[in-house]
């Protein structure tokens, strides 16, 4: 990886003087030749970090670099250096946010991978790497690797543990991005951090699920003051996990119930979906669960006249053929 | 004078004969035991004399030395005080003219003379018979159990002044009426299906679990109605053969737990608590290795709520018994085996607070706090649950459905109709029901057709089913199709079992 001086210079001041913040901008902003402004220890001193970097198979680039997002330079506090590992590429595609809270109901996680997967053939799909809404949108993602995950915490380290091995999937397929120095732990405040990044980096952000304090609306509300455009997915009322998408909604947000409600706003056509092969019985029930909402197979049996068992194997013809999901309580809904 | 008593100990579920040998001698008295006894064994010194006395009985003031015969096997416990007290009386020349010879000797004294009951004694009859002894001496309190022996004379004393009487023949004891076995005589467990509200799947999910034998996992908040569900379990299980409860009986009565009826006439509950160490779970002991739940539950049911809270080595070791049907336990003592084939039944909340997946209620746990939660049950546990099943969390009871108000005795009439296919299916075979299928016999009876094999393809695309949930899946589908009188494993017999997989769909 090559650098130039002026990368250098800003890794230097940004990552490595130990300088905070806004005394590290000021230094940066001083009339000086960026070019030139490293001592030689300071240059030694970037050039072993940068080597470390590369070997950990990581890579830094700076507001000074060719692909830093045009989107990101917009908000009002573009970190100066960002630490990536994958696919460099998709810093200059069209990138679009899914998010969801950790808790997201069975339903919404199926209809959440689905957009996922339809919108990563035009953007490059942008999430986190928690549990939930963000492993959804990872799942419809992965496979074409049009897809960037940005961490709360350093590269080197992982946020759930448990995800270890889907974050080394990402590394692999799609890329991986985070503000902070390899080791660094999260904080507090690195989630909210993380979560300007998302909505900054990203053109819009759909909301999968939100109760109604989510960690989600604080993405959400970034991207309505970058001037993003904000969709959700609508919620039953009284259901905790949604409250906070319905809320979105009333404020002005495009509610969304299939890919091309998002596609349309970007002036792309979507595709005709192909139609799955059901019985007969299997579309009457469909249909019925399509009419009515969440049901029960009992509800069903008693309005179909059909045993309750024989519900259940239908209904697991239709999770099969992915008609169908199954929330708690034995309840199946239609997607 | 020498004398010679036959009593028995007991060596797991087997009996084994003790010779009690008396020699009362002029000398210096004194009263020596030798022979392995244990504490409880030399105790009896101070119960004899007592006893002796207070039955009117002489105790000899001599140089008296009892022997117990093998010299290599410890004796434990308080089942030679009869024995002992005898062998004395026959020794100081006070029993002229009785036959003791043959007889076997079983039973506690008492300091007033009376003969207390001792735990395990029909397993000790059992093999008594088998070695060819026909009259026994019991006391009168394990009269019950000995019923069932059948084609034996068996003599219940109240004391040993009546043991005495008998012998000399001055009061023969009547031998004990024989009785007839018949399955759920004075059953105790009043839980019947038609009490359960609601619960079509759980219900559905029961019956195939019994017909097949497979092992259940309930799945739901606290308060639905999972412990009610188990207890209905024994109550659609087939009647039990004579042979069953006979080795039902004896674990219950080495155990000490058998109640008043005798005999187990009714398939076992057992509901340990989740404190319950791997010991009390196994069996195991000091000396004498006491069964643990899973053999008190052979042939029934072992009920464990809230599955996740127990300790996880105990949960671990479960594993091999579900597997071969037996738990080998060895001991200082020795390795003493029993029997534990059971059906498992087990109960879990979604999640530590209960409302994971609930619709209406917030749960309030964090994703690593269910994934830990979870991980409590290993994943080779859980390949030997055939069933996992959510509970509804809402009653659908206003529905009038005629699946929905079944009592057990309509379920159990379908269920036995099942197992009688399978006794035919696996006749020759060491395995009786389809849970119990290897990967050879799947081959054999479980062909799919290509359609039901597509299906299963799809499911595991579509589901992310684990490798190994496949077999599984095949059996239950095998026992949908036993309960649909189907010789064939139908398309829809495979989408009903895959839809009872709770935890394989979740990655």
């Amino acid at each position: 990886m090559v650098y130039s001086e002026e990368e250098r210079a800003i890794i230097y001041y940004a990552a490595l003087s130990g300088l905070d913040r806004r005394s590290c901008a000021a230094a940066l902003r001083a009339p000086k030749d960026l070019a030139s402004a490293l001592t030689a220890e300071e240059r030694e001193k970037t050039d072993a970090f940068l080597a470390s970097l590369e070997k950990d198979g990581m890579f830094a680039f700076t507001v000074a670099s060719d692909d830093y997002p045009e989107s990101l330079k917009a908000i009002p506090d573009p970190p100066l250096v960002l630490y990536g590992a994958g696919n460099r590429a998709l810093l200059k595609e069209k990138k679009f946010c899914i998010v969801g809270s950790r808790i997201t109901p069975p339903w919404a996680e199926k209809v959440g991978k689905e957009l996922s997967q339809t919108l990563s053939e035009h953007f490059a799909i942008v999430t986190g790497l928690a549990e939930g809404g963000d492993s959804a949108a990872i799942a419809g993602a992965i496979q074409s690797g049009n897809l960037i995950s940005v961490l709360p915490c350093g590269l080197a380290e992982c946020y759930p543990a448990a995800h270890a091995a889907l974050k080394e999937k990402i590394r692999n397929g799609g890329l991986l991005l985070s503000e902070y120095l390899p080791h660094m732990q999260t904080a507090k405040y690195s989630f909210h951090a993380r979560n300007r990044l998302l909505a900054g980096l990203s053109e819009g952000v759909l909301v999968l699920s939100a109760g109604e304090r989510s960690g989600t609306l604080i993405t959400a509300s970034r991207a309505l003051e970058y001037g993003r455009d904000v969709f959700a997915l609508p919620y039953n009322l009284g259901v905790s996990q949604g409250a906070g998408c319905n809320d979105l909604i009333k404020k002005g947000a495009y509610l969304v119930t299939c890919a091309a409600d998002i596609l349309s706003c970007y002036g792309i056509e979507a595709r005709e979906e192909q139609k799955a092969d059901v019985t007969e019985d299997e579309e009457r029930l469909l249909s019925l669960l399509r009419s009515r909402g969440e049901m029960h197979p009992a509800e069903l049996a008693s309005a179909l006249g059909i045993k309750v068992y024989e519900i259940s194997a239908l209904l697991s013809s239709l999770e099969i053929k992915g008609l169908a999901v199954k929330s708690g309580g034995n309840k199946y809904s239609a997607v | 004078m020498i004398a010679k008593i036959i009593c028995y100990t007991l060596n797991g579920l087997e009996g084994v004969p003790v010779e009690v040998e008396a020699d009362v001698n002029k000398g210096v008295p004194s009263y020596d035991m030798v022979g392995l006894p244990d504490t409880a064994v030399k105790e009896s010194k101070e119960r004899v004399r007592s006893a002796l006395k207070n039955s009117g009985l002489l105790f000899p003031m001599n140089r008296i030395t009892i022997n117990f015969a093998p010299a290599d096997l410890k004796k434990e416990g308080a089942n030679f005080d009869l024995a002992i007290a005898v062998s004395l009386l026959k020794a100081s020349e006070q029993l002229l003219g009785a036959d003791v010879k043959d007889i076997v000797f079983l039973g506690e004294l008492a300091l007033t003379g009376d003969l207390r009951p001792i735990s395990g004694l029909l397993p000790i009859l059992i093999s008594a018979k088998s070695h060819g002894f026909t009259r026994f001496i019991i006391p009168a309190e394990n009269a019950e159990e000995a019923r069932y022996l059948g084609d034996a004379e068996v003599y219940p004393a109240a004391s040993l002044g009546d043991v005495v009487r008998h012998l000399v023949g001055t009061m023969p004891i009547p031998p004990l009426e024989m009785r007839e076995f018949i399955p759920n005589l004075g059953r105790q467990s009043s839980a019947d299906l038609k009490y359960v509200k609601g619960q079509p799947i759980a219900r559905r999910a029961l019956e195939i679990a019994v017909a097949g034998g497979h092992n259940l996992l309930m799945s739901g908040p606290p308060g639905t109605g999972k412990t009610m569900l188990a207890r209905c379990l024994p109550t659609i299980m087939p009647d039990l053969t004579f042979d069953e409860a006979l080795e039902i009986t004896k674990i219950h009565s080495v155990a000490g737990i058998l109640g008043e009826t005798g005999i187990v006439s009714e398939r076992p509950f057992r509901t340990p608590h989740h404190t319950a160490t791997t010991v009390s779970m196994c069996g195991g002991g000091n000396r004498i290795v006491h069964p643990g739940e899973i053999s008190l539950a052979h042939g029934g049911v072992l009920f464990l709520d809230e599955l996740p809270e127990y300790k996880r080595s105990t949960l671990e070791a479960l594993r091999q018994p579900l597997e071969d049907g037996v738990i080998t336990v060895s001991r200082a003592g020795g390795t003493f085996t029993y029997p534990a084939r059971f059906m498992l039944c087990a109960s879990m909340n979604p999640c530590p607070c209960g409302n994971y997946g609930s619709t209406d209620r917030t749960c309030t746990c964090t994703p690593s706090e269910i994934r830990r939660y979870r991980k409590k049950i290993s994943g080779p546990l859980l390949d030997r649950i055939d069933l996992q099943v959510e509970v509804d969390n809402v009653t659908y009871d206003d529905l009038t459905s005629d699946e929905m108000n079944e009592d057990s005795a309509t379920v159990k009439a379908r269920v036995d109709a099942a197992r009688r296919i399978q006794r035919v299916r696996f006749e020759g075979l060491p395995i009786n029901t389809n849970a119990e299928m290897g990967e050879r016999e799947i081959q054999q009876f479980c062909r799919l057709t290509r359609e039901g094999d597509k299906i299963l393809r799809d499911a595991f695309d579509r589901m992310k089913l684990s490798a190994r949930a496949r077999a599984r899946i095949v059996k239950v589908a095998r026992t949908i199709a036993d309960l649909d009188s189907s010789e064939d494993i139908l398309p829809k017999h495979v989408f009903e079992a895959v839809s009872y997989r709770l935890y394989d769909k979740i990655g």
